[in-house]
């Protein structure tokens, strides 16, 4: 078993959702989580996608917290993104499948489309029935 | 990943420390727990879960050691609540805007 884990836009969940029932690995758990990324929590293209990547952010969206901390010569502010994180269990069989819908789902090309993390899962567990390994993930 | 439980108020200040070190991504979200004193005791008032800031990482082996020491560094309070580390292996990172292997 793997767990992904897709860190993705908040409008995209939808059709995401969308995408995994038809593949039928409808079960996930959602999570909403705030985050940054090399951009260090640029909103810009979280607002407006088609937004190109050399734009400034300070000019259009004033004040954002950073700007009116450095206009106030308060503290630096972090800044972070509202994204949604899905998090699946899935049988090794399926990784492959699940990652590659994902990602044509989200990908808009743009920055802040997110990232997706597929790591080892050593046990689980049914709690209904008591089943556990591949059986109680499917 | 490297999943960390801090106090919320120590937020702000790790997430600057990292980014002034070069570890700029991570997510968070706020949680509630409990740890080893089952909550805290204050007066006749028992405060089972207390909230904490989890921020969640994915960065390079090589770069484990300085970002755990930054944490514990920046989390750092000396009293009992300042959270706990946790780092587990990831197999693969996907950048979906590419949707190539790599972080």
């Amino acid at each position: 078993m793997k767990e992904i884990t897709a860190i993705i836009r908040r409008d995209r969940l939808h059709l995401t959702k969308q995408a995994l029932d038809e593949m039928g690995c409808s079960s996930m758990s959602i999570q909403s989580v705030e985050g940054r990324g090399k951009q260090k929590g640029d909103v810009c293209r979280e607002i407006d996608p088609e937004m190109p990547d050399t734009f400034c952010t300070a000019v259009k969206l004033t004040p954002t917290p950073s700007t009116y901390a450095m206009e106030h010569s308060l503290p630096k502010v972090a800044l972070f993104v509202p994204k949604r994180m899905v998090t699946m269990i899935v049988p090794d069989d399926q990784v492959e499948g699940v990652v590659k819908a994902i990602v044509q789902v989200n990908k808009s090309g743009r920055r802040g489309d997110g990232k997706i993390f597929v790591s080892q899962v050593e046990a689980a567990l049914r709690v209904r029935t008591g089943e556990s390994g591949d059986a109680a993930v499917n | 990943m490297i999943r960390a439980f801090i106090r919320p108020e120590k937020e702000q200040e790790v997430v600057l420390a990292l980014e002034g070190a070069g570890f700029p991504s991570l997510s968070k979200m706020p949680v509630f727990g409990r740890g080893k004193q089952k909550g805290l005791q204050v007066g006749p008032v028992h405060y089972d879960e207390l909230p904490k800031t989890l921020l969640m990482m994915v960065v390079n082996d090589e770069d484990i050691e300085r970002v755990m020491a930054i944490l514990q560094e920046k989390a750092r309070t000396g009293f009992i609540g300042d959270g706990k580390v946790f780092v587990s292996a990831v197999e693969s990172a996907y950048t979906i805007r590419t949707g190539e292997v790599g972080l």
